[in-house]
């Protein structure tokens, strides 16, 4: 039998799951089931918009910045009594712009993204002090907080409609597409890619547009759930999306990344985050946690990929 | 094809979702509200701001020590950064493990809003401490504004020693609602009982950083070389404001006073360059949150003048929610080396 990686970590998963409701008290209430949905998708969107970046070898240092301008384009929409459907499309538009704007630098000018990026982080950042001072903006209205808070149907969060929506949209775009395709090829091989006839600058751009993209509906997703928006908000998803899309088995030099891996990884850290703190574990012991199951299955995956290599050059000769 | 493939799913989406109903409640209607999981006494879960930070480890002692002495349940714990969407799902695990009494002190106000209503749809108790939150059954503050202010200014004159002179006044940021109620406080205890104090400029802004208030303060020295004090609110200011004067070798000439941590400032009072800090103890803070949580399960409520074991004599406002735990304290060269925050 053999086994890929991304099952592999789905079993880890399942494993983590079981093992959790095992040993946490109250894991398995409807209540906590109800936690762990709503709190998945906001993170599980920025990762996923991560790993589409890391796909080209990229990296996305402002995701979470973009994020929190997008919902301050929605908040002051949504405080200035503006219709919830216009203060949406204001939101996503900020999305696309901060995206448009990386995207812009990293594939026309050719500056690294991790530099672009980490620029961009401060700049938006700043822009957001500039019209928010710093405070938070709060108070959107009963029918927005729906989005975040709301059951569809009585029975599942909206959120986790949308990520599940978001999941397969992401999967469908690198794996039947065109763009898919040179997505990959890129990260694996830029000039080879290039001489091939795609439009690397084009490709990359629509990389970014649609991290920001992600990143702005994460974003709508937060702002209703805590019915406030404020310069950090969501800043503490920044490294554990890069971590979270690694663990997902995402080359962090491009070329690879499967959209179920991440999602995979996304769960596993929801459920031990959940479940340690169901445990009543101390929050820097949970790091800790994380930090160590990310350095192990990176071990693991270096170790099985030159495995493998060994035996098709021992295949070869 | 493939985006027809595209259109067409998107749009079986959309029409999902108009079609079912969205709405706030699940149709599973899942009351299994407080069975009270913990059968053995009461569960009190401390919330800070975040965890790991000199100021919050001592607020955790006291929370810890007075959970022991109470013989009540007590779980201290908060994100590892200052982010409220980490902070709220930190409280919604612990509404989760049904605890009887839940203390937060929110980053974001209007952010725990929603999940302090969920805990509170759910029979838990819900009160803030060290940062006021809103629609809370009980508010534990660590200080009166009014008095903290006068305080300060009064700490200010006594540290120039004389009630005539120039001084300034530094703040944290010009927004920050209780950093204003002392500077207002203050400069009311000093128009009133000080005529002779004449405050130079507008309060001066400092973002939050020392490295800011450091050279405000080179800046303020340079353009009022008569200034004889300064009065730093904020934590970082009052280091910033100590290291210019002490730079300048200035110690003698200019006082400076604010509220500030024992241990950053213990440098800065040793030679003089700060004279006094005020603050508070966070670790009796963290005791009074527990002591006051409990008395909530049990169903009682903080009394004006009330004795708490370990902590003093409290003040309840007139609005009954409102719990003050005490005066000021002063962090001086000869003390400061006593305390660990």
């Amino acid at each position: 039998m053999k086994l890929s990686k991304e099952s592999l970590l789905g079993l880890i998963a399942v494993g983590t799951i079981i093992l959790m409701s095992f040993i946490a008290p109250g894991f398995l209430s409807s209540n906590n089931i109800d936690n762990f949905l709503f709190q998945l998708p906001e993170f599980g969107l920025l990762a996923l918009g991560m790993m589409v970046v890391i796909i080209t070898g990229g990296i996305d240092l402002s995701i979470t910045y973009t994020a929190a301008l997008s919902g301050v384009g929605v908040a002051l929409m949504l405080t200035n009594g503006q219709p919830i459907l216009l203060a949406i499309v204001v939101g996503i538009s900020f999305g696309l712009l901060c995206g448009a704007f990386n995207g812009f630098i990293v594939s026309k000018i050719g500056v690294s993204p991790i530099l672009v990026t980490l620029g961009t982080m401060v700049l938006f950042e700043g822009i957001i002090l500039a019209i928010t001072k710093g405070q938070s903006i709060s108070g959107f209205g009963e029918t927005y907080n729906l989005i975040g808070n709301g059951y569809y149907m009585g029975l599942f969060p909206l959120s986790i409609i949308i990520f599940v929506f978001f999941i397969v949209l992401t999967a469908i775009l690198l794996n039947k597409t065109n763009w898919g395709r040179s997505v990959y090829m890129l990260g694996n091989n830029e000039i080879a890619t290039l001489f091939s006839g795609v439009k690397n600058s084009r490709v990359l751009m629509k990389v970014y547009l649609y991290a920001g993209l992600l990143a702005a509906i994460s974003a709508i997703i937060m702002t209703s759930r805590y019915n406030s928006v404020k310069v950090d908000l969501g800043s503490s998803y920044m490294l554990q999306s890069v971590a979270a899309a690694v663990l997902g088995g995402t080359n962090i030099q491009g070329g690879y990344g499967k959209v179920m891996g991440t999602v995979y990884a996304v769960v596993i850290f929801q459920t031990i985050s959940n479940g340690l703190n169901l445990l009543g574990v101390h929050r820097a012991i949970v790091d800790v946690f994380f930090g160590a199951v990310l350095i192990l299955v990176l071990t693991v995956n270096f170790f099985s990929d030159k495995w493998k290599k060994n035996k098709e050059t021992k295949a070869v000769a | 094809m493939k985006k027809v493939v595209l259109s067409l799913v998107s749009v079986l989406f959309l029409v999902g979702i108009l079609a079912g109903c969205v709405s706030g409640e699940s149709s599973s209607d899942k009351k299994d509200s407080k069975e009270s999981g913990s059968d053995d006494g009461i569960s009190i879960a401390v919330v800070p701001k975040l965890v790991g930070i000199p100021y919050f480890n001592a607020s955790e002692t006291g929370a810890i020590n007075a959970g022991e002495e109470l013989g009540v349940d007590v779980e201290y714990t908060g994100p590892t950064q200052g982010d409220a969407a980490a902070q709220v799902k930190v409280i919604e695990d612990l509404i989760s493990k049904n605890v009887d009494v839940l203390a937060v002190a929110p980053n974001d106000p209007a952010s725990v809003e929603p999940v302090l209503k969920k805990a509170k749809d759910q029979g838990i108790h819900i009160m803030d401490w060290d940062t006021p939150a809103n629609n809370v059954d009980v508010s534990v503050k660590q200080v009166d504004d009014e008095e903290f202010g006068r305080h300060l200014a009064k700490k200010l004159v006594e540290a120039m020693g004389t009630e005539e002179g120039e001084i300034a006044i530094l703040t944290g940021g010009l927004s920050a609602a209780n950093l204003n109620a002392w500077i207002d406080a203050a400069t009311a205890e000093l128009e009133e009982n000080y005529p002779g104090i004449k405050i130079v400029t507008e309060k001066v802004p400092t973002d939050e950083k020392q490295q800011v208030a450091y050279q405000k303060t080179l800046d303020l020295i340079k353009s009022y070389p008569n200034l004889k004090g300064i009065l730093a609110v904020s934590t970082p200011a009052p280091l910033g404001a100590a290291q210019a004067v002490q730079e300048e070798g200035l110690q003698d000439e200019i006082s400076v006073v604010g509220s500030a941590l024992p241990t950053d400032s213990a440098p800065f009072l040793e030679d003089g360059s700060l004279d006094t800090a005020v603050l508070w103890d966070p670790g009796k803070l963290g005791h009074l949150t527990v002591a006051i949580g409990k008395m909530l399960a049990e169903g009682e409520f903080p009394e004006d003048g009330q004795e708490i074991e370990g902590v003093g004599p409290i003040t309840v406002l007139e609005d009954g929610k409102t719990v003050i735990m005490g005066p000021p304290q002063d962090f001086t060269a000869e003390n400061a080396g006593d305390f660990d925050f």
